[in-house]
């Protein structure tokens, strides 16, 4: 090679390495290259083969040169084909990774474009590869007219030149590549529901993909990021604060840190419905940790905030049900809050009256006053507009258009005023199947409900019927508490509450006024005791703590003594409310002032006792027989035993122990006859009511001797089967001898007509179930009236010629005073049975089970 | 009764315990020899073995009235004479009484001095 060779050689490969320096890419240092390569050194056409994606084909690049315009079917040639490795100059080059040279490719068996090259003169070519590491990223091709053998020192100014390209392909490729997974990123952030923002340290966005276009309203607005929250209308939870642009999620991640789920509104002109977003962020960092900006992730939650906050509606009129808030108020939230619910929607509430024939107003905000005041009173029946209808029919009625639906034909000029046109309802309907009302859905739109409606019409009338019906309730407890305070008013009634705890008491008005209380005067447990009168108020107090404690209830029977000593006669009763540890925390109760029915009570009582007093008086002109014998007896004693003293010291023979013996017998006798007429005073006495605890069998043997005399002299005998296990009873000893007489007397007088060895009277007791002492008197005389056995009982009623007809009316009186019954009956043979039960006393009942 | 009855003894019979103890009293003050008996049959029993000059007896006693007494004792010794006494004037006693024959009727409380000149008279 000559040295101008040389010389022209270097220049070349200074010349397109600066040139390749400056090249703006890969393409136009590629096409620098080709043609300086031909034009230095009579190349007649160059061109460039780049391997498929799958690196397994090499096709024709896109840039080529050529020495004129008849070579242009060669390249068009070439561009047809596709080299595998190891065919072709292309592929011969790209398999060996070497440059290549062709003597004459007319000669050459491997070098499939021949045909094209023999046409156009084409002979001699070169090959060279563009390395990239050890990778063929490139290969590039010349050929030329002439037939020449290969120039070693040329191929290494072309390789060397070439080599330029590698830097510049490379970084073609990498580019390639970047754009390539840009593109997909891009895809990927385009088609993402979610909000991606990328923005650098100064708040420049980088991204902003159409996602964040469509939560925020617009796309990235170049502004100082402290305007974002007001460009953007971004707010804090509240709706109504712009959010701190410091404490944006996007600002804060820029800034390095990281912010999860964070909150934010976004309501502007372009979403002016408004929409929730929670926003994650992450600061975008260099490999060194140097910040580069940041980027953040926005989910629109609005359908679930929006479902948060409807629960919370929900919620919340179900409280104001519960604090039984009105009625219009909780069906005026409860509209409100369907109203939120979707866009252009309105509601209303209707209740229908209690007779079940008319619309009543509930609640409708958003409708017309006119309409309202319209619809309020119309009656319900089978073409009564939506509602009227819906609630006749006990069915959801769905009106699409009101002006063509004949339901709506009596108030279509209404509807027409108020601009309504779809309108559908629904019963609401109690779990009991009762119509409370009715819940509609008003739209300007002519169509029928979307799903979310329906579902929001479930949802709402549900929660009306709870309001309704709850109203309901309340209005007719408050009736009946009004009629019972009527009555408890109108029955001097006095309602009283009691708490233990701080010793206060609430009472009702009436109640102060039975009590002697002023209207406003402070009530306490104890100025309440202080009314019960003086002589009871130990016991009262004692009984009430006793039986509350141990039956959770009180009841009795006392006198009140008021301010200027007047008495009233009461009945409390009272029950206690215990907590769950069994502590009284209230007692409630009743006083009732009875001193009306007391007062003739005690009339009643002072006539009984009278006319049982002269009973006794009458039973004791009957006994006369036993008087005079039991007075006779010991008088005829003491006068015998007086003569004989006087007779013993006029003989002047005074035995001392003899005088003494009859001085004793004096003595006794004397106080014989004082009991038996202390025992004839006891029967006259008026007063006979003390009670105490008594021994009926005892009563009965006494008795019985009592009537011993009068027994004997009216030649009947009188037999006693006593049962030893009779419980004893709680009674007054002188109205049971009374009854026991009654019974005897008659008995007697009932056996008057029979022989003397059939006038028999039997009297028997006996135990039932240990709480009942039974007496029977049985005699076998003319029995009892056949019709009506119990007539006998009856005032004014005898079978006898002398006799008023009273003693067994009192007798029956008195066993009732008593708490017992007397029932008369006839023997199956003959004669009658008086049966008398009385109860036995208090705590015999236990004493008998545990003897049993 | 371990001593044996006499013909000058009086019999009382009177189920009432003071009332026969002072009749015994009055009749001793007086020096008469007196028996008394408040069971009916043991009277009886005495009379069936003893002469009984006179018996004083109570009208109405339990179990045996005096009527019954008087009507047996008619049967074991019909000499004996009879003072009857009783608490209450009843005209079929009375009626029953003098047809057995007792020598006097004396409603109780009675006046001793006749008394005491009924039972002298009907001893002498």
């Amino acid at each position: 090679m000559s040295s101008a060779e040389h010389d022209e050689q270097l220049n070349l490969l200074q010349t397109i390495t600066m040139e390749v320096a400056a090249a703006g890419d890969v393409g136009s240092a590629l096409e620098i290259v080709l043609r300086r390569v031909c034009e230095k050194t009579n190349w007649a056409l160059g061109q460039a083969w780049l391997p498929n994606k799958e690196k397994t084909l090499l096709e024709c690049g896109p840039v080529w040169v050529c020495g004129g315009p008849e070579l242009g079917s060669f390249r068009t040639e070439s561009e047809k084909n596709q080299f595998p490795p190891g065919i072709g100059l292309p592929g011969r080059v790209w398999q060996s990774k070497a440059p290549a040279w062709i003597d004459d490719v007319r000669d050459d068996t491997n070098f499939p474009r021949a045909g094209a090259a023999r046409k156009l003169g084409l002979k001699s070519a070169v090959g060279i590869p563009i390395l990239s590491g050890d990778e063929v990223i490139a290969v590039i091709e010349f050929f030329m007219r002439e037939p020449r053998h290969e120039n070693e020192q040329l191929v290494k100014v072309i390789a060397a030149v070439a080599a330029q390209l590698d830097l510049a392909m490379e970084r073609r490729f990498v580019t390639a590549e970047l754009s390539r997974t840009t593109q997909i990123l891009q895809s990927i952030l385009s088609d993402m529901g979610d909000a991606v923002i990328v923005a650098d340290k100064h708040g420049n966005f980088l991204l902003f993909n159409p996602a964040a276009e469509r939560m925020f309203g617009q796309g990235a607005i170049h502004t100082p990021p402290s305007e974002w929250p007001q460009r953007y209308g971004l707010y804090l939870p509240d709706k109504v604060t712009l959010f701190p642009y410091e404490q944006l999620p996007l600002r804060r991640s820029i800034r390095g840190e990281e912010v999860n789920n964070i909150e934010v509104y976004v309501r502007n002109e372009k979403v002016p419905q408004g929409l929730w977003t929670r926003i994650t962020g992450r600061p975008l960092r260099e490999a060194t940790g140097e910040l580069l900006g940041g980027v953040i992730v926005c989910r629109d939650i609005t359908a679930i905030k929006e479902e948060e906050f409807f629960r919370a509606g929900q919620s919340n009129v179900l409280e104001m049900i519960a604090a039984d808030k009105p009625l219009i108020d909780v069906l005026t939230s409860l509209v409100l809050l369907m109203e939120g619910q979707a866009e252009g929607l309105r509601c209303s509430i209707l209740t229908l009256s209690r007779d079940g024939q008319h619309v009543l107003h509930g609640a409708a905000p958003s409708l017309p006053e006119v309409y309202v005041k319209a619809v309020n009173g119309l009656a319900i029946g089978p073409r009564h507009g939506s509602c009227g209808t819906a609630m006749f029919t006990r069915k959801p009625v769905v009106v699409t258009d009101v002006m063509t639906s004949p339901l709506w034909a009596d108030y279509r000029k209404l509807a027409e005023i108020c601009g309504l046109s779809a309108c559908w309802s629904t019963p609401i309907i109690s779990p009991q199947g009762v119509v409370l009302g009715s819940f509609a859905m008003y739209r300007e739109e002519k169509r029928g409900p979307l799903p979310e409606e329906d579902r929001l019409t479930n949802i709402a009338t549900h929660i009306a019927g709870i309001a309704i019906e709850r109203q309901r309730q309340q209005e007719m407890l408050r009736e009946r508490e009004a009629r019972i305070s009527l009555a408890a008013e109108s029955a001097d009634l006095a309602l009283w509450s009691l708490y233990p705890e701080d010793g206060t008491a609430w009472m009702s008005e009436k109640g102060r006024a039975i009590y002697g209380f002023e209207p406003d005067a402070k009530l306490t447990c104890d100025s309440i005791l202080s009314r019960v009168h003086p002589d009871e108020r130990a016991k009262v107090k004692a009984e009430y703590d006793s039986e509350c404690a141990i039956h959770g209830k009180f009841e009795s029977e006392h006198r009140l003594l008021l301010p200027y000593g007047k008495v009233r006669w009461v009945i409390m009763r009272g029950r206690c409310l215990k907590d769950e540890s069994g502590k009284i925390i209230e007692t409630i109760g009743v006083t009732v002032d009875v001193s009306s029915q007391k007062q003739a009570d005690l009339q009643l009582q002072v006539q009984r006792e009278e006319m049982a007093h002269r009973n006794r008086v009458s039973l004791m002109g009957e006994m006369t027989a036993s008087f005079a014998h039991e007075i006779n007896q010991p008088l005829t004693a003491i006068a015998n035993n007086a003569a004989a003293a006087r007779r013993f010291i006029e003989r002047g023979n005074i035995d001392p122990s003899l005088l003494q013996e009859l001085l004793q017998a004096l003595i006794a006798d004397s106080r014989r006859a004082g009991e038996v007429i202390q025992g004839i005073r006891s029967l006259v006495r008026k007063d006979t009511s003390v009670h105490t605890r008594l021994n009926l069998n005892a009563i009965i043997e006494d008795t019985v001797r009592l009537v011993g005399t009068d027994i004997v002299s009216r030649e009947s005998v009188v037999t006693t089967e006593l049962d030893p296990q009779l419980p004893q009873v709680n009674a007054a000893p002188v109205q049971i001898q009374q009854i026991l007489l009654n019974l005897i007397m008659n008995a007697l007088d009932a056996s008057e007509g029979l022989k003397p060895a059939e006038r028999r009277i039997i009297i028997s007791t006996r135990s039932d179930k240990g709480d009942v002492a039974e007496v029977t008197v049985r005699d076998f005389g003319v029995g009892l009236p056949k019709d009506r056995p119990d007539k006998i009982f009856d005032h004014f009623f005898s079978t006898k010629q002398k006799g008023m007809g009273m003693g067994l009316a009192i007798v029956k009186s008195i066993v009732e005073a008593h708490g017992g019954t007397i029932t008369g009956e006839n023997a199956a043979d003959r004669g009658a049975r008086i049966v008398m039960r009385l109860p036995a006393a208090r705590g015999e009942i236990e004493k008998n089970k545990a003897a049993a | 009764m371990s001593e044996a009855g006499s013909a000058d003894e009086v019999c009382l019979l009177d189920d009432d315990v003071s009332v026969l103890n002072s009749m015994r009293f009055l009749l001793l003050a007086e020096g008469f020899k007196v028996r008394a008996f408040s069971n009916p049959e043991e009277f009886l029993a005495h009379a069936s073995n003893n002469p009984v000059p006179l018996l004083v007896t109570d009208v109405w006693m339990d179990r045996v009235t005096g009527l019954e007494v008087l009507a047996r004792l008619c049967a074991i010794s019909p000499k004996t004479k009879v003072i009857v006494i009783t608490a209450r004037e009843d005209s079929a006693a009375r009626a029953t009484a003098t047809a057995i024959g007792p020598i006097a009727f004396f409603i109780k409380p009675f006046d001793d001095e006749k008394f005491v000149a009924a039972v002298r008279q009907a001893l002498a």
